[in-house]
């Protein structure tokens, strides 16, 4: 059995002081409410209506917890994210799983016996949020990613699948031959494999063997009961079904999203499920959006960065997508700098897929703390010289900025990237950077006189 | 129809509302009894979008 699990992770949570424990009775409609809250990832244990059921919520939704799950420390995990993505070990199957205990087929299928909640105001309905999903194409083989899916009757949930994807891909060939497309939802599995999930992988790359680098050891998988795909044996809860062939025309959202903006109604195919199962005492996972979404998109971004820097031959000292831009659309990083290499590690941030924006230090400035920050672009930037405007790059529907809807059926969106090199200018004495420091600091201690 | 399938029904052919209004009319029925009843209406087809993103059924 493998070492890293949904259930071994909140134990981790646990031991860590990062789990609090709700016992009282708590109805669907309030779980959202409740978890957002918190200051700690939350298991509500009593939910009204579902016994046996519990929901854990916010599990990654601070940098603090996703360095619990990564095993690092907050400042390491991109680096840990870029190593261990750098060694994939393949998954291994086995026969019997956890999340098969309890298996309901035919018409016994009914999503109202599980604890869907009610997440935001504007949702156009119940959301299952946090998603391993599975699909398979043949030529290109099995992949994963995250979909959401918005509750629609006992046997069917809408899904979101606007935005270009794998499984959009599979999608749209299994459509153009009038067939469904087949797919397995899993749900409560480790953030590790959440996080491979959520990598935008080349079509051909295994995120599977992607979350075991991420491990460290093989993500063990099970055959679905009705389906010839494979799932996380440890998920608390798997949805097997397929994607009708009707194209992108039923109705879906909004529903709230990783852009901390409440999002409009789309135009999206429907998922019609033919088996559920789950483990005896099941844990409903509810990904606290858009919190636990943009902390998982964070080291993806961040590893994307340092390997641009690393191609641009520039050294990388630290590197954070903040959440504040939803650990996407921005950048900082510190280097060590060579003449010119400020304006090269601006350049190469800028190329990393929707990032908008970037800002780049020297190695003496702590990137986390935002008054360093300032002053390294008070002190260190002259805007006529420092930034740098690249107009016309890849944009995402979903930033109003870009103003999507002037664009017709089908067209991509482009955006201005801004970019700030906020290293000590070349020519400029690092002498006059230094810093101000209090007489006998080290020597003068405050506890000797109290 | 179930008679909480019919109540929503009445309830969305009278005004658009935003899925959450339709919750906090029935805080009072079981969630699970909510959703199932929710779910005939979407097994007929018969709910419609505005452009708010509000549920409204047409009166025929």
């Amino acid at each position: 059995m493998a070492d890293k699990g949904f259930r071994s992770f909140l134990d981790d949570l646990d031991a860590a002081g990062e789990l609090k424990r709700v016992t009282k009775p708590v109805d669907c409609r309030q779980l959202s409410a409740l978890g957002e809250q918190a200051d700690e990832a939350t298991m509500f244990e009593n939910i009204e209506g579902y016994p046996g059921w519990r929901v854990a919520t916010a599990l990654v939704s601070t940098r603090k917890r996703l360095a619990v799950a990564m095993g690092c420390t907050e400042n390491r995990i991109a680096f840990e994210f870029e190593a261990k993505s750098a060694r994939p070990i393949d998954p291994i199957t086995v026969d019997t799983a956890p999340c098969q205990e309890v298996v309901m087929e035919g018409d016994d299928v009914d999503l109202t016996s599980i604890p869907l909640p009610l997440m935001h105001l504007f949702d156009g309905g119940p959301y299952i949020s946090g998603t391993f999903a599975v699909s398979e194409d043949p030529e290109h083989g099995p992949n994963v990613g995250c979909y959401r899916l918005m509750y629609r009757t006992p046997k069917e949930t809408g899904i979101d699948l606007v935005s270009p994807s794998d499984m959009r891909f599979y999608y749209q060939r299994a459509l153009d031959k009038g067939e469904p497309l087949p797919i397995a939802i899993a749900v409560g599995v480790h953030p590790l494999d959440m996080l491979a999930a959520s990598y935008k992988a080349p079509i051909d790359t295994s995120e599977l063997a992607l979350a075991g680098g991420l491990r460290g050891e093989p993500l063990e998988m099970v055959k679905c009961k009705t389906l010839d795909l494979s799932v996380p044996a440890d998920a608390e809860l798997v949805l097997e079904g397929e994607l009708l062939p009707i194209g992108w025309t039923a109705d879906e959202g909004p529903f709230g999203e990783f852009s901390q903006i409440s999002g409009d109604v789309k135009w999206n195919p429907i998922f019609r499920i033919k088996c559920i199962t789950h483990r005896k005492n099941p844990i409903f996972y509810m990904l606290q959006m858009p919190w636990e979404n943009d902390w998982l998109a964070a080291p993806v971004t961040e590893a994307a960065g340092l390997q641009a820097l690393r191609i641009a031959s520039v050294q990388p000292v630290d590197i954070r997508a903040p959440v504040g831009s939803c650990g996407y659309w921005s950048l900082i990083a510190s280097i060590k700098k060579r003449p010119g290499e400020g304006k090269n590690a601006v350049a190469a941030l800028l190329s990393v897929a929707e990032v908008k924006y970037v800002i780049v230090t020297d190695d003496d400035i702590d990137i986390h703390d935002p008054d360093e920050l300032d002053w390294a672009i008070a002190f260190r930037v002259q805007a006529d010289q420092d930034a740098v405007i690249l107009k016309g790059a890849r944009a995402k529907h979903i930033d109003p900025s870009v103003k999507s809807w002037l664009l017709g059926k089908g067209g991509l969106p482009t955006t201005a990237k801004l970019g700030i090199d906020a290293t000590i200018p070349e020519g400029v004495p690092k002498i006059l950077y230094r810093r101000i420091k209090n007489y006998g600091r080290d020597r003068i201690k405050l506890e000797d006189f109290e | 129809m179930s008679p909480l399938a019919t109540t929503l029904k009445t309830n969305l052919e009278a005004e658009a509302k935003q899925f959450h209004d339709v919750v906090d009319h029935h805080m009072d029925v079981p969630w699970p009894d909510f959703l199932r009843a929710w779910g005939e209406l979407r097994e007929i087809d018969i709910l419609k979008r505005d452009d708010e993103g509000a549920y409204y059924i047409e009166k025929i």
